[in-house]
């Protein structure tokens, strides 16, 4: 959240491949191999096609050619339609390749996966499972099925793309069938699924050309063969489909079959390597040289090839190889690109390299350029870091920065960056800042410090530079990203800061950052403010805190970034509700979880935490049923759309709510658990799970247990009280107050002192009840009115009720003397109603929902008199408006339509009190 | 300093001498039982994997991997 460096992306990145969605074409020459695409075309015909098929076995066994057959060939998917995808390394980012999958699924269902296109696409930081889970409700809704053909696999390396497979695959619905082509089993869940029978497999052994299947083969290929020579040729390549491929190019218009077959069966090198030695060699000059030059590109088109090559027949060449069967693979209908098969590409390259190695390098650099004015940078990039260029794709990678980090792609960015040489950074300050960026927005601190030292030592020698001058040995690919480099490099120092533990410092970092960054720049104010917010937080400055992240979120919003707004709005609710305004904080997750609900998709991560936020609020306002539902919401929505610390804080929502309701073991257990599922971050963590314990256990009576816990913890009567301990050591006191020791007394006044300094009349609230029981006890009555009095004062504008209502039979006393002395009688007469004390007057003063404030209850008590409404207005000295609503609102909450309804009514209710008694 | 350490890799076939430049510069010999061993030093577990990664990309089975010396060097 603190360090994403994107703003209005300059560079596009690639759009997607269609290349890569292209199913591959059955070939003519292809032999149809019944015992396999029978089975599987069986299966899918009947619908007991598996929910996953593993197709595992080495390069070139045939796997793709297979799947073709089976999916795509004669007696097809049936019902299903098919979705190809052809993975290679650069999908190991998880934005790109779920990017990928949903661009290839939506080729064979056009009406799904629109919303999770949407939501991928969505700047801020939209978790791929709530990705999938939208993408699985409308696969789930769809009446037609799908095969997910994912080829190549096992180039994917990246363990959250696994992980999220695994979340796809554990709620697969029957709608979509997955197909993994791979060369190794991946790390999914495979055992599982094949104890469930949810896997079927094909493997080596099964793909292996049989002797009949060979034989079928040759024949394809009007070579004939006897059948002592085919069972040699099955026997060198042990079915190996590649190699009996290349034996037939081999043999091919060749007269000494015999000879041929005799020399390949009595060598024992690696069968493919030597086929190919034969293929190419029987290559004419020109064509060996196109084919090791072309061999480090992974697609291939005319132009490109004539970049590379250094020749102008390109497309006349790849149309020459296509024919002649040269392991070329079309990747799409008009003949434009094609690449060559991976077995025979890493065969070529090895010869390139072995025997040209001088050229290689210059081979990828002529394919960056290309790449480049192509406008493939992702490509352009590769090839560059490839061809050992390191200025090149410095420059490159620079001018991707923004858009990797808007599309949340900063792994990717991250490893470009790890494979560019040092010497690099050092006179490159954006590229720099942007290393910095990538690295702690993916969690690393190491080698921060001196790339950021890069960016500083630049901006130093800029503002010594004269006005408008860019200083010598600089270099930047973007002018404009030298304008905003002084506000991030801040940005950065104030997150390193916070990391360090320093708050001063990133305190200084932050408001240093806000000076200089761009008026535009929303995301650099959003982090700079979250950043301020966090260091007030931890000083204890809650009100600076709150004005900081309030600030933080509009910025996010006003880019688009809700997740993020999300985040920032668990904390402002949070300190709200600290600083003593409960409607506030109410406010605050009811507008984010609006604004979540509004966004395209459906629920955004975030909404189970506003849930469990307000029901902590109507906890505290006693209406446990909302309470309840708000939980249940919570939960029904799912961890998966949750921050990371859902989890925790809703178990100890639903711990508050089991205590509430009498079931304190219950809410000891929950408490347990959330602990064990505590997720930390920078925030500090103010209100720990073994305070919350020791409340419940005094509560249960055992106050000792509690006092231990504090002597434990090192917190004792005469500790300075600060705020990031306050709620330990308020523990502290209600554990002193349980155990009948009178010393809570001192250490409550001086706690209340300490919150009301820091304006957190939130913990003023409680402490004051506390401190009023505490008086009681002492059975000073007066004393103990008077800051409970100040209690109800804070207490009633804002609606809180429990922290009154769950002291026990102590407080019900107190509330009944402060309700008969006036003081906010009828907030009081409302609390005690929730407790279920008998009434202070005959009357039916509970059947009152919503109380009223104080104001309301002044201008009711005139309204008893006999003064009109201009009169009441000047009595009180506000305009005749504010009487007529304050008088709709009172009528309103006491279910009445005239004046003199309403007075009966409060009369009935004992709200005109002492005034009329 | 890092250490670096020597992996001998055995595989199943013969490869010629030229896929030492494929093989990042690392010694092949071919063997009398048939197997080819690509010798040569690693600077970390990843390296290994990717070397092994290639192996497998060659169709090529594997017969085993060993660490035959462990050194520093600075």
């Amino acid at each position: 959240m603190t360090t994403a460096p994107g703003l209005t992306p300059e560079v596009q990145l690639g759009a997607l491949l269609q290349t890569k969605l292209f199913a591959p074409r059955v070939t003519r020459e292809a032999v149809d191999r019944p015992r396999l695409t029978a089975v599987l075309g069986d299966r899918l015909g009947s619908g007991s096609w598996p929910p996953v098929l593993l197709v595992s076995a080495p390069a070139g066994f045939g796997k793709s050619t297979l799947l073709a057959q089976a999916l795509l060939g004669g007696s097809g998917p049936g019902r299903a339609s098919v979705a190809w995808l052809s993975l290679d390394s650069g999908d190991s980012d998880p934005s790109t390749f779920w990017a990928y999958v949903l661009a290839a699924l939506r080729t064979a269902l056009p009406a799904v996966g629109g919303s999770a296109q949407v939501l991928l696409q969505s700047p801020g930081s939209a978790p791929i499972t709530t990705v999938l889970t939208t993408l699985l409700n409308e696969l789930a809704s769809s009446d037609k099925e799908v095969v997910l053909v994912l080829d190549d696999y096992h180039v994917i390396g990246a363990p959250e793309v696994h992980a999220a497979m695994t979340f796809l695959i554990e709620h697969l619905p029957p709608q979509l069938h997955l197909v993994l082509a791979t060369r190794s089993d991946p790390p999914l869940p495979l055992a599982r699924l094949r104890a469930r029978g949810q896997l079927a497999e094909v493997r080596a052994a099964d793909l292996r050309f049989t002797e009949a299947e060979t034989a079928a083969y040759f024949d394809a290929m009007g070579l004939r063969l006897s059948a002592g020579e085919v069972a040699t040729l099955e026997g060198r390549t042990e079915g190996w489909a590649a190699a009996l491929q290349l034996a037939a190019l081999s043999l091919r218009g060749r007269d000494d079959t015999a000879g041929f077959i005799e020399g390949f069966a009595g060598d024992d090198r690696h069968v493919v390597d030597y086929l190919v030695e034969e293929v190419v060699h029987r290559q004419p000059e020109h064509v060996r040289d196109f084919l090791l030059r072309t061999s480090i590109l992974a697609r291939l088109s005319g132009s490109l090839t004539d970049a590379v090559a250094g020749r102008s027949d390109g497309r006349a060449l790849l149309e020459a190889l296509d024919r002649d069967n040269l392991f070329l693979v079309p990747l799409d209908d008009q003949r434009r690109w094609y690449r060559y098969h991976h077995l025979f590409a890493d065969m070529l390259q090895a010869r390139l390299l072995d025997e040209r190695p001088d050229e290689v390098r210059d081979l990828h650099r002529r394919a960056s350029a290309w790449h480049e004015r192509d406008g493939d940078i992702t490509a352009a990039i590769e090839h560059a870091l490839a061809a050992g260029d390191g200025e090149r794709a410095a420059g490159l990678v620079e001018l991707t920065i923004r858009a990797m980090g808007k599309d949340r792609r900063e792994a990717q960015l991250r490893r470009w960056m790890e494979a560019l040489p040092d010497e690099v950074f050092t006179a490159r300050p954006v590229l720099a800042n942007g290393f910095v960026g990538a690295l702690m927005s993916t969690g690393e601190v190491r080698g921060v410090e001196p790339r950021l030292q890069i960016a500083e030592h630049w901006l130093d020698a800029i503002r010594a530079a004269p006005a408008g001058t860019v200083p010598r040995g600089l270099v930047v690919a973007d002018l404009a990203d030298l304008e905003r480099l002084p506000g991030w490099v801040r940005i950065h120092r104030a997150g390193l800061s916070l990391i360090g533990g320093d708050v001063a410092a990133t305190m200084e970092h932050g408001r240093a950052a806000i000076d200089v960054l761009g008026r535009d720049d929303n995301l650099g104010y959003a982090a700079a403010t979250a950043l301020l917010g966090i260091a007030s937080w931890r000083q204890g400055d809650l009100e600076s805190a709150a004005t900081a992240y309030a600030a933080s979120m509009r910025r996010f919003e006003a880019e688009g970034w809700v997740a993020d707004l999300l985040g920032c709005a668990i904390t402002l609710a949070d300190l709200q509700w600290t600083l003593g305004r409960l409607r506030e904080a109410e406010r605050t997750y009811r507008d984010a979880l609006d604004l979540a609900g509004r966004q395209p998709g459906g629920p955004l991560r975030g909404s189970p935490d506003m849930h469990v936020g307000l029901a902590e609020i109507a906890i505290e306002k006693n209406d446990l049923a909302t309470a309840r539902e708000h939980l249940e919401t919570g939960h029904e929505l799912g961890d998966h759309l949750g921050m990371p610390r859902h989890p925790h804080r809703w178990r100890i929502a639903e711990a508050h709510l089991h205590e509430a309701e009498g079931d304190l073991s219950g809410a000891l257990a929950l408490l347990d658990e959330a602990e064990r599922v505590y997720d930390g971050d920078f925030s500090p963590d103010v209100r720990p799970v073994a305070a919350m314990r020791a409340r419940v256990w005094v509560k249960q009576g055992r106050s000792d247990q509690a006092l231990a816990w504090a002597a434990q913890r090192g917190l004792a009567l005469t500790d300075e009280p600060d705020y990031l301990h306050e709620y330990e050591h308020v523990t502290l006191a209600r554990a002193l107050l349980g155990a009948g020791d009178r010393s809570a007394t001192q250490l409550l006044e001086r706690l209340l002192t300490a919150a009301e300094t820091g304006d957190r009349y939130g913990s003023a609230l409680e402490i004051l009840v506390l401190l009023a029981l505490s008086r009681q006890g002492a059975g000073d009555i007066g004393a103990a009115v008077a800051a409970l009095s100040r209690a109800l004062e804070l207490g009633a504008p804002e609606g809180y009720a429990r922290t009154f209502t769950a002291e026990g039979p102590g407080m019900t006393r107190l509330l009944t003397a402060a309700a008969k002395r006036g003081v906010t009688s009828s907030y009081a007469a409302w609390l005690l109603s929730a407790v279920g004390a008998p009434p202070l007057q005959p009357g039916r003063q509970d059947s009152l929902v919503d109380p009223l404030s104080d104001r309301e209850v002044e201008v009711l008590r005139l309204l008893a008199s006999e003064l009109s409404g201009p009169e009441i207005a000047r009595h009180l000295v506000v305009s005749l408006n504010t009487v007529r609503t304050h008088t709709k609102n009172i009528y309103a909450k006491l279910g009445v339509g005239s004046r003199r309804e309403a007075v009966r009514r409060a009369d009935e209710l004992g709200l005109l009190g002492p005034a009329r008694g | 300093m890092t250490e670096t350490h020597t992996y001998e890799i055995r595989i199943q076939g013969h490869l010629a001498q030229r896929w030492s430049a494929w093989f990042d510069g690392m010694e092949i010999t071919a063997a009398d039982d048939g197997s080819t061993v690509i010798r040569g030093q690693v600077v970390d577990q990843a390296a290994l994997h990717g070397l092994i990664q290639k192996v497998r990309d060659l169709g090529l089975p594997l017969l085993s991997v060993t660490n035959t010396h462990t050194g520093a060097t600075s």
